[in-house]
Order: structure tokens, then sequence, then C-alpha cells
């Protein structure tokens, strides 16, 4: 009798272990299962290149199933959503950071934000992004290959990257804040700052001083003019 | 003067002018004004403090009112703010958490975040740091809201949600951004001169 009832308690003990565990974190499949369910028009495109994102730790698994959730349930259609997820895939397909992209989209939906103004805002990040990138090039400061040791004056990955979203994020908020882009030094200005603050404890002290020291307020006009001509694609 | 009395003083003067059989309107207000300036009655030291306390200048108070309670909003506000300044070392009013500012980093790292909101039934904060997913404040018995975070350096963006509503403008954020149209506030964790 005894033993039975410490059997019981045991098995009670462990159901509620279970029970109280942590879901298991969520894998790519999940994430492809949860797109596949909204039927959007480019699912396959965005499957392919969220596929290629977690693979290069680009994506998280387990934030993208969320974002995925959300858009579903959100008031939208499958165009809207399509829309959203779109931007994120082109961002990598071009190779482009996109946490701060896949970020701001869950604070459009966090705040009841349209799908179409979600998918606008993201859309001209993006593109900002794309042009900061291209400017940091023309400046002679590149990006290293994934698995590549960096040789000068190539900086790692994840430090290019790491400059660039900050650089185009700041940019973006300028714009979406209503400021003109032929306000170069308040642009300026305002990513000095930004990447000042963040100088030695997010973003290495020399990465810092070799932009500061090689992007001049034109640059930066020139690159949120670019990106506001450019048409949506 | 009142101002009967100064009405009836600039029409005597007036009078006087246009009587003068060498009346010119050139220059008219500036001798209106020096003539007038001669009659104003002469008060002693004290004169302008007796006028500014006579209990027959009602609106007297009333002003003294108004001058009243801004000097209390400055001295309540500047208190406020003065949570902010590196010097200051202001507590809550749970005298545990050290409640410097909406969402000040202090040693390791760690965010406090902070809402006054005695009336509200829920309080929340969103933002980069939990993929704005909300991050439920607890409230003390004197109806302010925190929680505290471990966060790692970096730039946060955040908003705080009360009752449904949102509250982009954390009065002592680093910085403010427009986020589809509204406020976010801005937190720097681990910049310089924070000691993180």
């Amino acid at each position: 009798m005894r033993t039975l009832a410490a059997c019981a308690i045991i098995l009670v003990v462990s159901a509620l272990l279970v029970a109280g565990s942590p879901a298991s974190a969520a894998s790519p499949a999940d994430v492809t299962r949860a797109i596949e369910a909204l039927s959007l028009p480019h699912g396959t495109e965005i499957i392919g290149a969220f596929q290629v994102g977690f693979s290069q730790g680009h994506l998280l698994p387990e934030e993208t199933l969320r974002l995925v959730e959300r858009l579903a349930a959100a008031a939208g259609s499958p165009t809207d959503e399509d829309a959203i997820l779109l931007v994120i895939a082109h961002a990598l397909q071009e190779d482009l950071p996109v946490a701060m992209l896949s970020s701001k989209a869950a604070e459009g939906l966090a705040r009841g934000v349209p799908l179409p103004v979600i998918a606008r805002g993201l859309a001209l990040r993006e593109r900002l992004v794309a042009e900061v990138r291209d400017l940091l090039y023309s400046e002679r400061i590149f990006r290293a290959q994934e698995g590549v040791p960096a040789v000068s004056p190539a900086l790692p990955a994840a430090r290019f990257d790491l400059l660039l979203a900050h650089i185009a994020d700041s940019l973006g908020d300028y714009v979406e804040g209503g400021g003109s882009p032929w306000n170069g030094d308040v642009i300026l200005a305002g990513v000095a700052s930004r990447l000042t603050l963040l100088k030695g404890s997010v973003i290495p002290a020399e990465d810092v001083d070799l932009v500061l020291a090689r992007i001049e307020a034109g640059d930066l006009t020139r690159a949120v003019l670019e990106a506001l001509n450019q048409p949506r694609k | 003067m009142n101002v009967d009395r100064l009405e009836q003083e600039i029409h005597d003067l007036l009078h006087a002018e246009t009587a003068s059989q060498t009346f010119l309107l050139e220059g008219l207000e500036g001798r209106i004004s020096t003539q007038l300036a001669g009659r104003l009655p002469r008060f002693g030291p004290f004169g302008f403090l007796r006028r500014l306390l006579a209990p027959t200048h009602g609106a007297r108070v009333a002003q003294f009112a108004v001058v009243g309670a801004t000097a209390v909003l400055f001295f309540v506000g500047g208190a406020f703010l003065a949570d902010r300044l590196p010097f200051s070392q202001g507590t809550s009013p749970a005298g545990s958490a050290p409640l410097v500012s909406a969402a000040r980093s202090s040693g390791e790292n760690q965010v406090l975040f902070v809402m006054p909101a005695p009336n509200a039934k829920s309080v929340a904060v969103l933002g980069t740091f939990n993929n704005w997913e909300p991050t439920p404040l607890t409230e003390n018995k004197d109806g302010i809201w925190t929680a505290s975070l471990t966060l790692p350096p970096g730039r946060y963006e955040y908003a705080f949600v009360v009752d449904g509503r949102w509250w982009g403008q954390d009065p002592l954020a680093d910085e403010y951004v427009h986020s589809f149209g509204e406020y976010s506030s801005v937190r720097y964790v681990g910049k310089a001169g924070d000691g993180v």
C-alpha cells in the first residue's frame, strides 16, 4: 500500500513538473507551418528567405514565430500580412540586418497600428538600411563574410551589422519624426549622439571613431533622399 | 490712483490741451504722459508693499494665489527632476529601491521602471527589451508601480501601458522617438557615466 502511494505521489509530481516546465523553443519548422497557415501570396519566398535567416543566425525562430502569431491575430488581409513579412524577407535576401525591422513590426502590432502602415514604415527603414550599407561601402568600410576572418578595412560581419543597424535606425527615427532630409547636420548629430552613447559598451570605440571620421552630413542627406525616392518593391 | 481717477486726469489734460490756442497733435501723447506722471501720488519706501497688501485690493490676493501655486509647482517639479541629477540619491516612497528615473540603470544593468498611477488597475512596460510584450509592474501602497529588469548594455525603446492606454513619454527618459505617430521613450543602458 505504501509503495502504491509513493508511486502515485511521484507520478503526480512528475506530471506537475512537466506541466510547469516552459514550452520547448520554437523551431524553424514551426515558423514555416505558421506562415503556411496564413496562405500568403509570397509565402514560399518568405519561408525560403526566413530559412536562410535562421541558418545564418539573423533571425530567431522563437521571436519570428511570435511575430507571425501576432500577425495572424491582427485584423488584416493576407496581402497586408504578406507585405510585412516580405520586407523582412527582402532584407534577408540582401543580407541586411533584420533585428530592428522585426522589432519595429512587433511594436506596430503591439500598438494596434494598421498593417499597411506598418508595412510602409518597415519598407522605408529597409531602404534606409540598404542606403546606409552602400554609404559605408563607399566610405571604404566593408563587411567581412560570415565566418571569414576580417582583414582591414573590413569589419567582422556582426560589428558591421550593428553599426549599420544603429545608423539606419537613427535615420529612420529622424524621418519618422518628421525631420527634413535637407538638415544633414541635424541627422549627423543624431547619428553621432547615438553612436557616442553606445561607444565602448555596445559598439567598439574604434568602429564609432571610424564612421564618425568618414561620414559627413551631406552623405546622410543623400542616403535619406535616396531611400525616400525609391519606389516600393 | 484708481482707474476712475486716472481717466478723469487724462480727460482734464486732454481738455486743457485742446482748449489751448497752440494745440498740436504731434507729441500729444508724450506731453500727456509727462503731465500725468507729475500728478501721480508718491509713496514712501514701503508704499508699494502697503498697496500690495492692502485688504481692499482683492484682485491682488488672487495674484498672490497664482504666484504661490506656480512656486509650489516649480518646487515639486524641481524636486522631481532633481532625482535625475548625478549627485542625487533619491529613494522611492517605499524606501527600498532607488527612484532615480522611470528607467534608470544602477550597478549591474538593473533598470527600474517606475510609473506613479494611484488609480490604475494595471500597468505594464513594453519595449525592445521584451519584444514589445507587456511586462507587468507591481503596485506599492502609495500607488507607485515598479518593475526592475536586468538588461544588457544597449539602447532600448519603451512605453508604459496604463489600463490599456499607451504612455510613451517618460519624463526622465534619455530621449524620445516618434514611432507610428506616437512617442516612445529611449533608455541607454551601460552608456558612459552610468557606471554599468
